[in-house]
């Protein structure tokens, strides 16, 4: 066996994540109308774009999906000519790896609605660092700023975490996932 | 002979799924040998094709064991989706692919690209074409070229032809043929007309996975034709041995013409954006018709059925039952509409439910819908799967409930694109049945086909398209005889 | 999507993709360090000369894809120019507080967005993505497994969006109708995302194995098909980048538009 990740958990991670690509292409107008009003309604929509991440992950349940999926997600919204060019793939790699830090603290064991909240929500705080930076939201009236975290934060759990995770269940339900799920040891006990 | 694959008490297990799928099972296929292994849906024909290659479960992991097994050296694997095996989006690149994990040289990569196209009948201007314009039947010889590029000794073929239209199979297997004669070839197919002459050798499997026989061809046709007829395989002269099973007489409405007609279309147009993509001078259909619509791939066939729901901007006169469909509100009340991929009409997660859904949404009360829904299911044989996901239904089972769920309101017209398209035989003869009694009901039933099998024993009327224009519209009998000296030659 | 399009290639499509790539990355930093609106300013109309003339696609396009451009300008200012931290007011109604400080970081930020934008679309529009997975396993020694797994996603893109219309229509026909409300948008999208995930995971899922039914390996080594170098079209790219930014620098220095050379609070 190959360690890592194998070819089809690789190429359905990046099918899943450039699909949330597009969505994410689709998406930058979409923020762009809503954040025009200045008050950070647009946050409350930002988490989509933490969204690849948590359902590759909870898909494939695979240490480096999330990671990987966040990445190309990134990558596809990039290439597609996304409206924020180079700035996507440094938050994309940040989102993704606080993501990814957040299923291996749980050791990849869990797969359930709260580690896919606290997931997103890891993903919102690192993308709020790259935004001191980037956004100098720090030169915000603290108000405000509160306002922009908070409503990230809420997003987070709401689309990345919540509606992900329901998402997920629903295609568990098709059967598709069972494609891509490691065979378990019962499995092969059942071989005889 | 020498034994070029074999397997010995190969054990293998799905997982998530109790029994196992394959127990002590045992094989041997010798080197030149032309193999066909027919089984039913689910007695792991595919699965077995996949263990006999190393797919499983070096590529794709499955849990199995075997006592011993012997993998050819060489072999090359063409599936069954042609959108499912490439990766590369141009026809030069794709085949340069295997070239490239083969590590040939760059200089030489071009010489063999031309090559293998060559082998398979593909001539292009330029290779670097993409495989996206490509038809289904091309995209399959391609995907033959660059199976050849690993110069296989052995060819295992998962119904290659099951996607593609009749004209596609033929060339496709005349391909396989050609490039397969001095290699051994395992198929495993449910249409096999066009291969019984190619092989020599059949396993026929249960659906558990067992060979109920395996032998010379003739023997197992002689001796298991009922099998065959069981499971629906698609051999030569099903369609007649059905017709005289049944001994049924298409109850031709002989007076439709006096009737008022179900759909009129006259001096009518689609369009695709600002391109017009359909145009229809005068066209009839009546209640209790069967009309099906032939033409080539994309003659315009599925247009029309888009057009007639609606679905696209269209121009000109269109009646249902004498409305003019512009003043209808509820199209859906009247013309019902089967999509070729039944997973894109499901949008409930039971098989209850999405035969339910239309009849919620018309707000029927709960034990009108109990009642209707419980009919339907028992109609289409789905009672024993009535709280299971439409996903995990067979592929049979799919397309019944696809037709159940659109129809069970009783529109007077239906509207099918492809309804028996990779479809077995029983299958098949299930859905045409349960359609034609419809049809002697009144129903107008509007289809297209690629099977002029259908329009000789079911239909009443063809509608011919070409480039987007209807261009002829005949009694069936009358377009059959017109075609007959073709169909001899 | 330049795979979809016809164009002229032109010297920016010749330039090695994975160099091209790095050096985005890094104009992104750069541009980040930069607290200048008058060189932001500059470096903008820089970059902007390779959008207009040398992508190789028709005008049209080429205008029908920067209409964004102007919401991302509106997207990155306004919420910092109505409640950014300021001291020479301008105006102030409720809430709203727009000083000069915070008025001419807000139109930074708004000129930074723009110039990122303009980066990542000559980018999008000048590189074939095949080429770019290409290079980036000759130079930038990707795995095979994930540039090939990239290429091969990436051609069902398209496949999808066709299902995605027919799924429109499908559900057209079944009465899925969009009515108003969270929970019908959540089962609206539902309707959409589940056929066309579990299509796309299936498909993806046979792709790879067929490649590996076509003896890909992530082992050993492996010939070429493209072979991507470097060229003298990425010396240009370089002599151009190293004349526009010192001179973005010179010219704000001495004809500067604003005269606020820091935008950040504080400095």
């Amino acid at each position: 066996m190959e360690k890592g990740l194998k070819l089809t958990d690789i190429l359905v991670t990046i099918i899943i994540a450039l699909i949330f690509g597009v969505i994410y292409k689709l998406w930058g107008p979409l923020y762009g109308v809503v954040a025009t009003l200045g008050i950070h309604l647009e946050q409350l929509i930002y988490g989509m774009w933490f969204i690849a991440a948590v359902v590759a992950y909870l898909i494939i349940r695979k240490p480096g999906v999330a990671l990987l999926a966040e990445v190309a997600a990134a990558q596809g919204e990039f290439i597609f000519g996304g409206e924020w060019g180079v700035a996507t793939l440094i938050f994309g790699i940040g989102q993704g790896l606080a993501a990814e830090l957040i299923f291996a603290a749980f050791r990849y064991k869990r797969y359930d609605m709260l580690v896919a909240s606290l997931a997103g929500v890891a993903a919102a705080f690192a993308s709020i660092g790259i935004d001191f930076y980037y956004g100098y939201i720090g030169d915000l009236a603290l108000w405000n700023l509160l306002i922009l975290f908070g409503t990230r934060i809420a997003g987070a759990i709401l689309i990345s975490g919540i509606f992900a995770h329901l998402l997920v269940q629903a295609l568990e339900k098709t059967g598709v996932t069972n494609l891509v799920r490691p065979a378990t040891k019962e499995d092969y006990q059942a071989l005889g | 002979m020498t034994t070029i694959a074999s397997m010995t008490n190969m054990r293998l297990k799905f997982p998530g799924v109790d029994s196992l799928l394959f127990e002590d099972f045992s094989l041997s296929i010798d080197r030149g040998e032309k193999v066909l292994i027919l089984g039913p849906s689910g007695s792991g024909k595919s699965t077995l094709l996949q263990v006999l290659t190393g797919l499983i479960p070096h590529a794709v992991e499955v849990p199995m064991k075997a006592d011993a097994l012997t993998i050819p050296e060489s072999w090359g694997f063409l599936f069954q989706d042609p959108d499912a095996q490439f990766c590369m989006p141009y026809v030069d690149e794709e085949i340069a692919f295997v070239l490239e994990n083969l590590q040939i040289p760059r200089e030489r990569m071009d010489y063999y690209i031309n090559h293998y196209l060559q082998q398979v009948g593909l001539n292009f201007d330029d290779t670097h074409t993409k495989i996206q314009t490509l038809s289904g039947g091309m995209k399959q010889r391609l995907a033959i070229a660059s199976v050849l590029a690993l110069e296989p000794e052995v060819l295992c073929l998962d119904e290659p032809t099951a996607m593609l239209d009749p004209e596609g199979t033929k060339l496709v297997w005349d391909t396989i043929k050609n490039v397969g004669e001095d290699k051994t070839v395992v198929i495993v197919e449910h249409k096999i007309d066009q291969v019984v002459d190619f092989v020599d050798r059949v396993i026929l499997l249960d659906e558990n996975g067992t060979i109920i026989t395996d032998g010379p061809k003739q023997q197992v046709f002689d001796h298991h034709k009922h099998v065959l007829i069981e499971q629906g395989i698609w051999y030569p002269g099903v369609w007649e041995d059905y017709m005289q099973d049944k001994s049924r007489h298409i109850t031709t409405p002989g007076n439709t013409e006096d009737t008022k007609p179900a759909v009129h279309l006259s001096d009518f147009s689609a369009f695709r954006g600002k391109v017009k993509a359909l145009q229809v001078e005068e066209a009839y259909a009546h209640p209790g018709e069967w009309v099906t619509i032939l033409g080539e791939n994309g003659a315009g066939k599925s247009t029309l059925l888009l057009a007639m729901m609606n679905l696209l901007k269209t121009t000109g006169t269109y009646t249902i039952l004498e409305q003019d469909y512009k003043r209808i509100k509820h199209l859906a009340e009247y013309v019902s509409f089967v999509f070729q991929n039944p997973e894109f009409q499901f949008v409930t997660n039971s098989v209850y439910e999405e035969i339910a859904f239309s009849l919620h949404l018309a707000k029927w009360d709960q034990e009108k819908i109990a009642r209707r829904v419980n009919e339907m299911l028992e109609l289409y044989h789905l009672e024993d799967h009535r709280h299971t996901h439409p996903y995990q239904l067979s592929m049979g089972q799919k397309r019944r409930l696809s037709v159940a769920a659109s129809i069970v309101k009783e529109q007077p017209i239906i509207l099918l694109d492809e309804p028996t398209f990779g479809q077995d035989a029983k299958n098949t003869f299930a859905i045409l049945e349960q359609l034609d009694q419809l049809r002697a009901q009144g129903t107008t039933i509007i289809m297209v086909t690629h099977d002029l099998n259908i329009v000789k024993n079911f239909a009443t009327k063809v509608w011919r398209m070409e480039d987007g224009e209807l261009v002829m519209e005949s009694p069936a009998p009358n377009y059959l005889e017109m075609l007959q000296p073709a169909v001899i030659s | 999507m330049a795979m979809d399009f016809s164009y002229k290639e032109t010297w920016l499509h010749k330039i090695n993709p994975s160099l091209k790539l790095l050096i985005m990355v890094f104009l992104f930093i750069h541009l980040l360090m930069i607290h200048n609106t008058n060189i932001l300013i500059n470096y903008m109309v820089g970059m902007l000369v390779l959008y207009l003339f040398f992508t190789g696609h028709p005008w049209k396009r080429l205008l029908v894809i920067s209409i964004p451009f102007l919401l991302i300008f509106l997207t990155s200012s306004t919420s910092m120019i109505f409640f950014g931290k300021g001291e020479i007011t301008w105006a102030k109604w409720g809430l709203v507080h727009i000083t000069e400080e915070s008025f001419f970081r807000g139109l930074h930020l708004g000129f930074r967005g723009i110039s990122f934008a303009i980066l990542g679309i000559v980018f999008a529009l000048t590189t074939r993505p095949v080429y770019l997975f290409y290079s980036l396993m000759q130079q930038f020694k990707l795995k095979p497994k994930y540039a090939y797994s990239f290429m091969a996603a990436i051609r069902l893109i398209p496949l999808m969006i066709e299902e995605m219309q027919t799924l429109h229509y499908a559900l057209q026909v079944r009465g899925v109708q969009g009515e108003r409300g969270i929970k019908e948008f959540y089962k609206k999208i539902k309707a959409y995302s589940i056929p066309l995930l579990s299509q796309s995971i299936r498909r993806a899922y046979r792709i790879a194995v067929a490649m590996e039914a076509k003896r890909f390996t992530n082992h050993g080594n492996r010939t070429y098909f493209y072979r991507l170098s470097f060229s003298k079209f990425d010396v240009i790219f370089l002599c151009y980048l190293l004349v526009i930014i010192p001179l973005s620098y010179v010219t704000a220095t001495h004809f500067p538009y604003f005269s606020i050379t820091d935008v950040r609070f504080g400095s």
